[in-house]
């Protein structure tokens, strides 16, 4: 193994952690949007709301994320639905995490005692005054433990875009290992990184989740 | 001159019915214990009241707004229910306070949300009314750095802020250690004193004693018997409200 492969390679291997995260961050803010309005659909009285949002969790919750980027970037060109691969690639990871985060919303919201609700409408809130006063600030403070998984379990599913050509960590190693027949150490490399990343973003979100679960329980 | 009044109110849940042609009158500035055991309906009866149950038949007044039961939820009829729910303040066994507030804005909640109270006009009201159950130093705490005691009458604060005319109360004490009773059957009897139209779910003999103008013994879906507190519990006349009586008192 040689040092100066390690140095060599570190610029351009970090260039495309940056392209990681942006793909990551872009992605979760579309998810939760997302899945946000998914959930609040997925509860609503109007019966084919429901239906709609249930069926986009299932599909993209029942069928490999590999699958949803293959067809969006080459199954779609064929019905004239051309896209590059990054916003394909951001696409599909958004359209996957914002399914399993409206499970999540919606698992949180259905966690709020209905006490709650009960309290907010005698005081004579209407139904959505109360949702968006009462209820969901305590769901959103319940859900971040699972949204911070989703967002580390996004972050590692980044690198599957590396199959349309995204040059993010993994396909930049693969570039590089074209170049320099080391595949293991690059391989180690581009690990180590993902690691720091994850490591990074974990210490982060718990702090976040430790300040926001402050005042979550009566 | 009758404030609350329920004519012939049915409940039922699936097929089976909990409340049977329940009729009952309030006067103003009148305090009624209900009083009767486990499952006889007092919760739902209470409920049915502001429309937390949907009654099956039958109709029901408070103040000016009267609702007849089991028609169409129309948006009409939502805020007919909205405006009734207004003037008629709910007490909660568990308090229901809002755990991501403080207590002022637990208090501040509804004038601001619901009656577009002004925020500094808000705060006022709601400290002078903590200041009113005795918490006016615990404004800025959370519920869950408050005692049972002290969440109770947060709660109890939050539904005067809305100015009812009417406060129901579904068994206030029963979550509380019995050490933290007392101070807020306190904050009760003085609301009572000042006038307050109440109607109480209660096992507490010495506040019904105290402070009920009467005492309405329920069982089974049904108004058993009804009375001065003196009455019903010197002499009840029914077999049910003897048993019942023995039972609280023996305990
Ligand atoms: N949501 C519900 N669904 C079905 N049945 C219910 C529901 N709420 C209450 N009941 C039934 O209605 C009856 C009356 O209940 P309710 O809670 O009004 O009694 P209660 O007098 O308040 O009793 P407790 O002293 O235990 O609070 C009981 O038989 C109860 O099982
Ligand atoms: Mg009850």
């Amino acid at each position: 193994m040689d040092v100066s492969i390690i140095i060599e390679s570190l610029p351009p291997l970090l260039n495309a952690v940056l392209m990681t995260i942006f793909l990551a961050v872009i992605s979760i803010i579309i998810a939760l949007v997302l899945g946000f309005f998914t959930s609040l659909e997925r509860i609503s009285k109007i019966k084919i709301l429901s239906k709609i949002a249930s069926i986009y969790v299932s599909v993209f919750r029942g069928t490999p994320l590999l699958v949803q980027i293959f067809v969006i970037y080459y199954g779609l060109p064929q019905v004239n639905i051309e896209m590059d691969p990054i916003p394909s690639g951001i696409l599909a990871l958004s359209l996957n995490a914002g399914a399993y985060l409206s499970e999540s919303f919606r698992a949180a919201i259905l966690s709020i005692d209905k006490g709650q609700m009960e309290a907010s409408v005698s005081l004579g809130m209407t139904y959505s005054q109360a949702l968006r006063r009462i209820i969901l600030p305590q769901s959103l403070r319940v859900a971040i433990p699972t949204l911070s998984n989703t967002f580390i379990v996004l972050i590692k599913d980044t690198s599957l875009v590396s199959v349309i050509t995204v040059t993010e960590l993994l396909q930049m190693s693969s570039l590089l290992i074209a170049k320099t027949f080391e595949p293991l150490t690059i391989y180690l490399m581009a690990a180590v990184l993902y690691w720091i990343l994850i490591a990074f973003f974990t210490a982060l979100l718990d702090k976040v989740e430790k300040r926001a679960s402050q005042h979550v329980t009566l | 001159m009758s404030i609350i009044q329920l004519k012939n109110l049915k409940k039922h849940f699936g097929n089976q019915e909990v409340l049977h042609d329940i009729n009952l009158e309030v006067n103003k500035s009148e305090v009624v214990v209900l009083m009767g055991p486990s499952g006889s309906g007092k919760s739902t009866l209470l409920r049915c009241l502001t429309f937390l149950e949907e009654p099956t038949a039958g109709a029901i007044k408070i103040g000016e707004h009267t609702l007849a039961a089991g028609e169409k939820l129309t948006r009409q009829r939502k805020n007919k229910i909205r405006d009734l729910r207004k003037s008629t303040g709910f007490v909660f066994q568990q308090f229901n306070l809002f755990p991501h507030k403080t207590a002022i804005e637990n208090v501040m909640e509804a004038p601001m949300i619901v009656k577009g109270m002004k925020q500094d006009e808000a705060r006022e009201l709601a400290q002078s009314l903590l200041d009113k159950v005795g918490l006016g130093e615990r404004c800025n705490h959370y519920p869950s750095q408050l005692s049972g005691g002290q969440k109770q009458r947060v709660a109890i604060a939050r539904a005067l802020a809305m100015k009812p005319t009417v406060m129901l109360y579904d068994e206030p004490t029963s979550a509380l250690d019995p050490e933290l009773v007392r101070e807020v059957l306190q904050v009760m009897k003085e609301l009572a004193k000042e006038g307050m139209t109440m109607v109480v779910v209660t096992h507490e003999m010495r506040f019904a004693k105290d402070v009920a103008d009467r005492v309405v013994f329920m069982d089974g879906g049904y108004i058993v018997e009804q009375g001065r507190p003196e009455e019903i519990f010197n002499q009840p006349k029914e077999d049910r409200t003897k048993r019942f009586l023995a039972q609280v008192i023996g305990e």
